[in-house]
């Protein structure tokens, strides 16, 4: 992969391309046109009477178009720029790519202009693992097209290339014969468009998931103008977080997809490129750092996820009734059933999470309509908990993948392999049981059983909810909670042990609630001690821990979306300056990456490293951290939801200053919400309880 | 004909009500299609999971057609609806919504092998 590639999406379709313009990839290339997780181009080359292209600029317009200026002729040998090019390329139903030749010279010229083009239509699962195809490729030309397709059994996916300029036409490219006049210009438009699928033999339907991918685009300058006018504004005495909410607005905004069904409204995808889909861990979270912010995000994650809500037992997607998807995928591999995603079920906290965006999602909105609608879905959910994730038998969720060589070991968010070790470094066996789950099932819950009294008209329901909610309450406290460190354990192993390693999941524990009032402080201390806290953020793994490494992915990083959780959690057990610190931290540090945060970065001391040093990853932006922020913000601020009106408890730290949040949507209309910074974060809070 | 099949719709017309479809409203078409090229049809028709079946074509919102084989397979389990459709295999037309809601109706594959401790779901 090279470092200067220029990316341009809209929903899950996508062009990754090199400062040229151009795509040559390899089978195990990230690069080409990808589209519902197949890549519809893996070769599109420009040249000038047979020279490739150097690039004089790129111009990121939008996440959805750029601009390539670029002169004849490569190396480091000056050229004698008498011809330039401009490529303005645009994710459209695949791309537009208008490209224009412009004569500089005094006398006219003659030029070949040529694209080579080509498809591996490789399965995105396969770019990362390099399969070899299984089916047969062809090539066809008609009339003013060049249609690329790959075929095995009843599997076909296309790409149609078209120029609005007549062209030679063979099957590897197109070819443009151009004579240009003193000073003159040529201009073609080229379209490259995607299909999923061919018509019935009968030729006269066409299958709905052809023109579902091919829905209509809407003008997305405008939409994307419309999308920010519609966000609160900020206003700041601290200009860089000014420059990180507009990123994270306008990154949110690219994020957004639409999965088939959805029709125009679209649900946070999990972070580019490699995860445009629908995630259900991902979507959720995102959708509730986002609640503050935009309330259609979550609407629409509530509703696909519960349409895709699994219904019967099936091992090797790890589906049982009632649960939440993990990941849904619609390539070739998905396809014959070598990889699960149709969708895939492997995820322990997707269930209980998507209650508790029902719940808090109404809480912002009064939207009782939408709780009504998916009350089977929230019930089912909730029977999820109970009757199918106690792998252990002790009333605990817990997760153990169901098929070895495709399922997910780890199904929490902390996936890696090693992301759950006891203090000495060692790995559990399975099923485990990690402690956040448990946390979420509990306030999964208690959420329910608001909702079954408020809406459902169901007191016994909601009594005995409440009733299974102190029930857990009272045993987590005693199971999982390290009597001689203070702290709850990362989760409980398959003979009932706890594994017994401090982690950032302690914050997770406080958002929940699950967490005994006379234990959080010693929790909160944690947090914000010297082995968890860095000065930017709190380690997913605390130093002294077997296993901990400040660049490792899940143990010892610092994830900026886990902060924002922790950060919600402290204010909930009223450690409110606590919550300020670590808001300011992450948001400092996102001003070292110009207001994009990364999905995680090394858990160095700040007084070491003096900046934030990036995790090395290939998802940027990524949905929660671009999140993050927001819920940073709505956490300093205090805000939360009481009735039909917006509580607001600011305390913010001193070096942001003055703090302006303006039209906040909700069930009371657009409220303002003003903040002074007051909070000395220079020195660290240490877990002093709220006042 | 195969027993599957029509074992496979006949209980679901016998179960009058579906929870699962409970919020759906729409006739459903499907269109299983023999070597010999002939068409065997079947009308869904969901009020609200209220569900009637008869062996019958008819105006549909939704098609779903498939090779007879494929079918069969589906009704024992042995098939995944949403694979099938990205394959091309399982052909919907129309609204694609009620193919979302009426594929959570086909059963959970065989299960083969004694259950692992982590399949105890389904006790």
């Amino acid at each position: 992969m090279t470092e200067n590639q220029v990316k341009i999406l809209d929903g899950n379709t996508f062009v990754v391309s090199d400062e040229r313009g151009d795509i040559e990839a390899s089978l195990t290339d990230p690069t080409g046109l990808f589209s519902f997780d197949t890549r519809f181009l893996s070769r599109w080359v420009l040249t000038v009477d047979g020279q490739l292209l150097s690039p004089l600029s790129v111009d990121d317009l939008q996440y959805f178009e750029t601009r390539f200026f670029l002169v004849p002729g490569t190396g480091t040998v000056y050229v004698d720029a008498k011809l330039s090019v401009i490529r303005h390329r645009s994710v459209a139903n695949g791309f537009h790519e208008e490209l224009t030749v412009l004569n500089h010279d005094d006398k006219p010229v003659e030029v070949t202009v040529r694209l080579e083009a080509g498809c591996d239509f490789a399965d995105l699962f396969e770019v990362k693992d390099a399969v070899d195809k299984k089916g047969l490729y062809s090539t066809r030309l008609d009339d003013r097209r060049l249609v690329l397709t790959y075929r095995r059994e009843t599997f076909s996916r296309s790409t149609v290339i078209s120029s609005s300029q007549p062209c030679a036409l063979d099957e590897h490219g197109l070819t443009f014969q151009l004579q240009l006049g003193p000073h003159g210009s040529w201009k073609t438009g080229l379209d490259v468009v995607p299909e999923m699928l061919e018509a019935t033999e009968d030729g006269d339907t066409e299958p709905s998931l052809a023109w579902q991918a091919r829905r209509p685009r809407t003008n997305m300058a405008r939409n994307l103008e419309r999308w920010l006018d519609q966000a609160p504004r900020l206003e700041c005495d601290w200009e860089p977080l000014k420059t990180t909410y507009r990123r994270s607005l306008v990154d949110l905004a690219a994020l957004r997809f639409s999965p088939i069904s959805a029709g125009r409204h679209s649900l946070p995808a999990a972070g580019l490129p490699w995860f445009m889909t629908m995630f259900g861990r991902d979507s959720i979270l995102t959708s509730l750092q986002a609640l503050p912010f935009n309330q259609e995000l979550a609407a629409t994650t509530l509703r696909e996820l519960a349409l895709r809500q699994g219904t019967r037992i099936d091992d090797f997607r790890d589906e049982d009734p009632g649960r939440i998807l993990h990941e849904m995928r619609y390539g070739e591999l998905t396809a014959f059933e070598e990889r699960p995603h149709s969708p895939y079920y492997g995820s322990a906290d997707a269930t209980p999470l998507f209650v508790v965006l029902l719940d808090e999602y109404e809480r912002w909105t009064g939207d009782t309509r939408l709780v009504r609608e998916l009350e089977f879905e929230a019930r089912a959910a909730l029977r999820w908990i109970d009757e199918y994730a106690d792998l252990q038998g002790n009333g605990y969720i817990a997760y153990q993948r169901r098929h070895q060589e495709t399922g997910l070991e780890n199904q929490c968010w902390k996936d890696s392999w090693d992301s759950i070790s006891y203090h000495d470094g060692t790995l559990p066996g399975f099923p485990r049981a990690t402690c956040e789950l448990q946390g979420y099932a509990y306030d999964a819950k208690l959420r329910g059983a608001r909702l079954a009294r408020l809406v459902w008209h169901d007191p016994a329901f909601a009594e005995a909810l409440e009733r299974q909610a102190a029930d857990l309450k009272r045993r987590f406290n005693r199971d999982f909670w390290v009597e001689d460190g203070e702290y709850f354990a990362i989760a409980l192993d398959a003979d009932g042990g706890q594994v017994d390693s401090l982690t950032s999941n302690n914050g997770h524990l406080l958002w929940s609630g699950i967490v005994d009032k006379a234990k959080a402080k010693a929790v909160a201390r944690h947090l914000m001690g010297e082995r968890l806290f860095s000065g930017w953020g709190v380690r997913t793994l605390a130093v002294g821990e077997g296993r901990y490494n400040p660049i490792g992915y899940h143990v010892g990083t610092i994830w900026p979306f886990d902060n924002s959780f922790i950060a919600w959690g402290l204010r909930r057990y009223g450690f409110k300056e606590e919550a300020a610190q670590v808001a300011a931290g992450i948001l400092e540090a996102a001003e070292f990456f110009d207001g994009r945060l990364p999905e995680a970065f090394g858990g160095y001391p700040r007084s070491m490293t003096k900046y934030p040093v990036q995790y090395p990853t290939a998802c940027s932006p990524q949905a929660w951290s671009t999140g993050a922020p927001l819920l940073l913000l709505a956490t300093m601020l205090g805000l939360e939801p009481v009735g039909e009106h917006l509580l607001v408890d600011p305390a913010v730290s001193r070096a942001i200053g003055r703090l302006e949040l303006l039209d906040i949507p909700g069930r009371w209309g657009r409220v303002d919400a003003f903040a002074r910074g007051r909070v000395d974060t220079s020195a660290p809070a240490r877990g002093r309880p709220g006042r | 004909m195969s027993d599957d099949v029509v074992e496979f719709f006949e209980e679901l017309g016998r179960r009058g009500h579906e929870p699962l479809l409970a919020k759906v409203t729409g006739r459903v078409r499907f269109e299983l299609v023999d070597g010999g090229g002939t068409t065997d049809r079947w009308l869904v028709a969901v009020d609200k999971g209220d569900t009637v079946v008869s062996h019958q074509g008819g105006p549909a919102a939704c098609t779903i057609q498939a090779e007879r084989a494929l079918f069969e397979r589906l009704c024992r389990g042995e098939e995944n609806a949403m694979a099938a459709v990205l394959r091309g295999a399982l052909v919907c037309t129309g609204d694609v919504e009620l193919l979302f809601a009426i594929q959570r109706i086909f059963p959970g594959p065989p299960r083969e092998r004694p259950a692992m401790p982590g399949a105890e779901g389904s006790r």
